[in-house]
């Protein structure tokens, strides 16, 4: 499937946030992701399912992905 | 995304206005205290620092790099007569989240080309929170900025920042802004906690796509 990650298509099987962060190589700290415009905190990265079409906005220090 | 910018006012401190936001649900805060003594923003900015921590919050300081050097906060905020990006950089580190003030779309290019991480970007409209404002951009700035980043290929995240009100918030979202930045219609609300749960899910119900 496709999200959008910073306005950039990315492709994805990852089912929730935490799988996907791992994917982008998200660091554990110094980071604000949101999902559809909501702020998802750290530990509720693996409660955060992910669908087609998402819109994620991750600000962090270090750009890549 | 929402970030909320402290403020103080008749009935609020600075930390007073974080615990709020933090308690209506926002998970973004950005300690600005303009005219405090580094020894009062130092004695905030651990208070704020601890109450983020607990709520899983990014927590970003304004301006105050050496203050930032010693508190570790996610990150730190440049106003545009701040110190430069790449020297803050220097200082903070790669793991740092250094945001940047921009009012046209050269600011927003020197931003990114300096290593900003993501642009506060206004003001929308006139506000009283902030004295040395600069030139309004209303939704039309907004949409030009927005418009010439995408031919020029500059993907960096967007927060809309300068008096926005929840009647402002889907139109901005409309354009491609990526989040919002509010200090004073919060602490003006009635109920400063109740009006952030509010803000957040307009701002959530506006998917962007």
């Amino acid at each position: 499937m496709k999200v959008t990650v910073n306005n950039r298509e990315v492709e994805t099987t990852a089912s929730n946030l935490l799988l996907l962060s791992q994917q982008l190589n998200l660091p554990p700290a110094g980071i604000a992701v949101a999902v559809n415009n909501r702020i998802i905190s750290r530990p509720q990265w693996e409660n955060c399912p992910i669908a087609h079409g998402d819109s994620l906005i991750i600000i962090k220090a270090v750009c890549g992905g | 995304m929402v970030q909320f910018i402290t403020h103080c006012t008749g009935r609020y401190s600075y930390v007073e206005s974080a615990r709020l936001a933090l308690e209506g649900g926002c998970r973004w805060i950005q300690l600005r205290m303009k005219n405090s003594t580094p020894e009062e923003i130092y004695a905030a900015a651990k208070e704020v620092k601890s109450m983020c921590e607990k709520h899983h919050a990014t927590f970003i300081i304004d301006d105050c790099v050496e203050i930032a050097k010693d508190i570790h906060p996610d990150g730190v905020h440049l106003g545009k007569l701040d110190m430069p990006i790449g020297k803050a950089r220097e200082i903070l580190g790669e793991k740092a989240i250094i945001g940047g003030t921009a009012n046209t779309f050269e600011d927003v290019e020197n931003l990114y080309r300096a290593g900003a991480n993501y642009i506060g970007c206004g003001p929308f409209r006139y506000t009283t929170t902030k004295a040395n404002l600069s030139p309004i951009l209303g939704i039309e700035g907004y949409r030009q900025i927005i418009s010439k980043m995408k031919e020029n290929n500059i993907a960096i995240p967007v927060v809309a920042i300068g008096g926005i009100t929840e009647h402002d918030i889907p139109n901005l979202m409309e354009l491609g802004i990526d989040g919002i930045a509010l200090s004073s219609s919060i602490l003006n609300a009635d109920n400063p906690v109740e009006e952030m749960k509010r803000i957040i899910k307009i701002a959530q119900s506006w998917k962007n796509l």
